[in-house]
């Protein structure tokens, strides 16, 4: 019995092995039916090949293998006695498979081909519209020419909505240019406070509430030592307005000061002796700088204290000097103390030392 | 008086008395010490007892500094934890030594020459142990993540504003330490992120401070945070609690159940610093879709489920990088659940058990659990509440109702 043979693909086409270049014909009588086409009288070589068979087998009682050369490559089959009964039923099987093999093969070629002719006619379609659009263009301008005014094209009550709301979208967008933005999340609302200081946009902080059973905050980006909790126990179940607002300006005031402070070490770091002192709030900060009268020169030591955490000016402004001077450079003190309690820090910086070396 | 303790096993007693130093040692065969000493080139006294031995150095006898090899050798094991390659960046920082003396260390040689030359060089320039442990604190703060880190938690009850002085809280986290325990060595550096690193040596009330036995605690003004790394010595951990609750100007202070060795992400869980998935209307950052192969005959059959996991796993653990944790803990007493007819156990009591995940990144990985189809999307609340939570030691008791279940309890 063959068992190799329908394995082998077929070249689609080689309808005959006889045409077939590398199968030659003194291979014939070799040939199992199976390798032949249905146009071949393969009953009767299998009936040859059978009687053959049998007497191979009687005269050996052993296989013999045969080797069929094929288009695609060298198969080795083997002949088993072909007898009646469940031999003959295989192979009566193996042939039915061979028929339906080369229908659906057939059916692929079809299908393939009908493909083909569909995506020509996507094609040509296409081409058809491209054409039809060249045509009414150039009948439009046709019109156009000839004077002939056209309604202008009326928007689509589609094209408004969208447009709607894209603008409104944007809108929401830049809401959180004012400060105070929020979102409807699934179980409440979800507040982004937007800092800023003197035009400046800084950080943004999150806090997400939840609505029921009662408001509580579910989750929060705000800086840990930012008093939250106690604002939260005051403001939080009673009016959420309020409890923004006093939120926003904590944050609004620590972000300012905490950029004053950056903005001095970076510009003035040189007039700064030693380093900046200052702690997370920002609301303390001590430093030191040199200041010259009468041709010599003092060091001014600055405790700045922001008692109110609302606020991005210092409440006191402390000044002391090392050597005891101080009686005499009181005044000057007293004027750096002034513009460090109603300025801000790197711009009172700017006018003391600007202002100074104008005057010299 | 101090005690000090020379490397040869030798004990000596160390005193400076207007600006000697003398050297006693007092050791079973008294001579053979003499003997060692005298090879060392040390001038030395010997008597019987500390008393004696006083009386003799206080009469100006002469002697020979042996302080500074302490400290040296405990510089030169400090520099020899460092990765060669480092060795140079970190005591540029330290800023002791000069870049000329710098210079003249040969970088290419092995760790052991390089700290004995880096050893040689602070001997000349007279080290002392402030700088010394400057250096581990520099040391420490560079490489956090060899020690294990806890959080302790403070509360206070007032609502004034608290004006933090760094000046102040140095001054009375020593005076209330030192009114307990004198022997300590307490050494303070604050850092640009507002931290302040608190590097302690204990010693007992006989002894002098053991440089090798230290605590860290890392402080951040103004939170009520505090970041414990403690040493062997655990039953100083009061004192040190007291101290910082008393130098901060908060009322009590707990143990959270929160340790890992990863300091900074620690730090990210408690102050919030990892990234919440927070819903706004502005796009900040483009979230990436999931943007595979665009192979067009590539066709994805489970993209759907594979959108919903990852909305998920987004809610749950947001988009940013998750801060690094070590592992989980969960300390099971639950009933045994099966079914009634095989009656497990004849005593209805808790089954103890304990479930420990482990992992290099344990956040990382949860994370993953559900696209990698390791586990289904949601995960267990249990798993994903830890950031939130601020935890990763977990009780999970027998919810006390009618309704089967568990509830985590601290």
């Amino acid at each position: 019995m063959l068992l190799y043979g329908e394995a082998w693909p077929r070249m689609p086409d080689t309808e005959s092995l006889q045409d077939c270049p590398c199968v030659g014909p003194t291979r014939e009588p070799d040939l199992h039916p199976g390798f032949m086409e249905e146009e071949r009288n393969s009953d009767e070589k299998e009936n040859a090949l059978q009687e053959r068979s049998l007497s191979a087998a009687s005269r050996d009682g052993e296989l013999q293998i045969s080797a069929v050369p094929l288009a695609q490559g060298k198969v080795e089959e083997r002949k088993v006695y072909s007898g009646d009964g469940v031999l003959g039923y295989l192979e009566m099987l193996e042939a039915q498979a061979h028929e339906l093999g080369l229908k659906q093969e057939e059916k692929e070629q079809q299908e393939k081909k009908l493909d083909r002719l569909k995506a020509r006619v996507q094609e040509l379609r296409a081409q058809r519209d491209e054409l039809r659009a060249k045509v009414e263009l150039q009948e439009k301008r046709l019109l156009d020419k000839e004077g002939v005014v056209t309604d202008p094209a009326k928007p689509s009550a589609q094209t408004v909505l969208e447009w709607k709301m894209k603008s409104i979208k944007a809108m929401l967008q830049i809401f959180y240019l004012t400060g105070i933005s929020g979102k409807l999340t699934k179980h409440g609302v979800c507040f982004c406070i937007s800092t800023a200081y003197e035009g400046t946009y800084l950080d943004s902080y999150y806090v997400d509430l939840l609505i029921k059973p009662e408001v509580k905050i579910q989750r929060h980006s705000v800086p840990v030592f930012i008093p939250l909790e106690q604002i939260a126990k005051k403001y939080l179940q009673t009016d959420i307005r309020r409890f923004l607002s006093v939120l926003s300006d904590h944050l609004n005031a620590y972000v300012g000061r905490r950029h004053q402070a950056d903005q001095l070490e970076e510009h003035f770091s040189d007039r700064i002796e030693g380093t900046l002192q200052r702690n997370s709030l920002c609301n303390l900060l001590v430093f030191n700088y040199n200041v010259s009268s009468n041709n010599k020169t003092f060091l001014f030591n600055v405790r700045l204290l922001y008692g109110d955490l609302c606020r991005s000016l210092p409440t006191e402004a402390i000044i002391s000097c090392e050597t005891g001077a101080l009686s005499l450079l009181a005044e000057m003190a007293a004027a750096h103390s002034d513009a460090f309690r109603h300025v801000a820090l790197h711009k009172a910086f700017n006018l003391l030392f600007n202002a100074k070396e104008s005057q010299d | 008086m101090m005690f000090l303790c020379a490397e040869r096993g030798l004990w000596g007693v160390g005193l400076i008395s207007r600006g000697t130093l003398g050297v006693v040692a007092i050791s079973p065969s008294a001579g053979h010490s003499f003997g060692c000493l005298q090879e060392l080139g040390w001038g030395a006294v010997i008597g019987e007892n500390i008393q004696t031995c006083c009386q003799l150095c206080t009469h100006g006898t002469s002697g020979v500094l042996i302080m500074d090899e302490v400290i040296t050798e405990y510089i030169r094991r400090t520099v020899l934890k460092i990765p060669r390659d480092e060795i140079m960046a970190v005591l540029q920082k330290w800023g002791f030594l000069s870049e000329a003396q710098l210079q003249t260390i040969n970088f290419r040689q092995t760790k052991e020459s390089i700290s004995h030359s880096v050893a040689q060089l602070c001997e000349e320039s007279s080290a002392n142990i402030k700088q010394a442990a400057l250096l581990d604190i520099i040391y420490n703060h560079i490489y956090p993540n060899k020690r294990v880190w806890s959080v302790y938690h403070m509360n206070k009850t007032g609502e004034e504003t608290d004006l933090f002085d760094f000046r102040d809280f140095k001054k009375k986290f020593r005076r209330r330490i030192q009114s307990a325990l004198i022997n300590v060595t307490i050494n303070f550096r604050e850092y640009e992120d507002n931290a302040i690193w608190i590097r302690i040596a204990w010693g007992t009330p006989y002894t002098k401070p053991n440089q090798y036995k230290t605590s860290y605690v890392v402080y951040h003004s103004q939170t009520p945070y505090v970041f414990i790394s403690a040493s062997v010595l655990r039953s100083n951990l009061p004192l040190l609690c007291q101290a910082l609750v008393f130098a901060s100007n908060y009322h009590d202070i707990r143990e959270m159940e929160l340790r890992s060795h990863c300091l900074n992400s620690l730090k990210d869980i408690v102050f919030k610093r990892y990234s919440q998935n927070f819903q706004t209307n502005y796009p900040q950052q483009e979230r990436n879709v999931l943007t595979e192969n665009v192979d067009l005959r590539i066709n994805d059959e489970n993209r759907s489920e594979k959108e919903r996991i990852h909305r998920l796993n987004l809610e749950c653990f947001g988009d940013g990088p998750q801060p690094k944790l070590d592992f989980a803990q969960y300390k099971l007493e639950t009933m045994f659940k099966s079914d009634p007819r095989w009656d497990v156990l004849e005593k209805k009591e808790p089954f103890r058990c304990l479930v420990k995940f482990s992992s290099p990144h344990l956040l990382e990985s949860l994370k993953s659990l559900a696209p990698a189809g390791l586990a289904d999307a949601p995960l267990s609340p249990l798993l994903t509440c830890i950031p939130q939570k601020a935890r990763n030691y977990f009780k999970i008791r027998e919810k006390k109702s009618l309704l089967p279940g568990s509830f985590v309890s601290p």
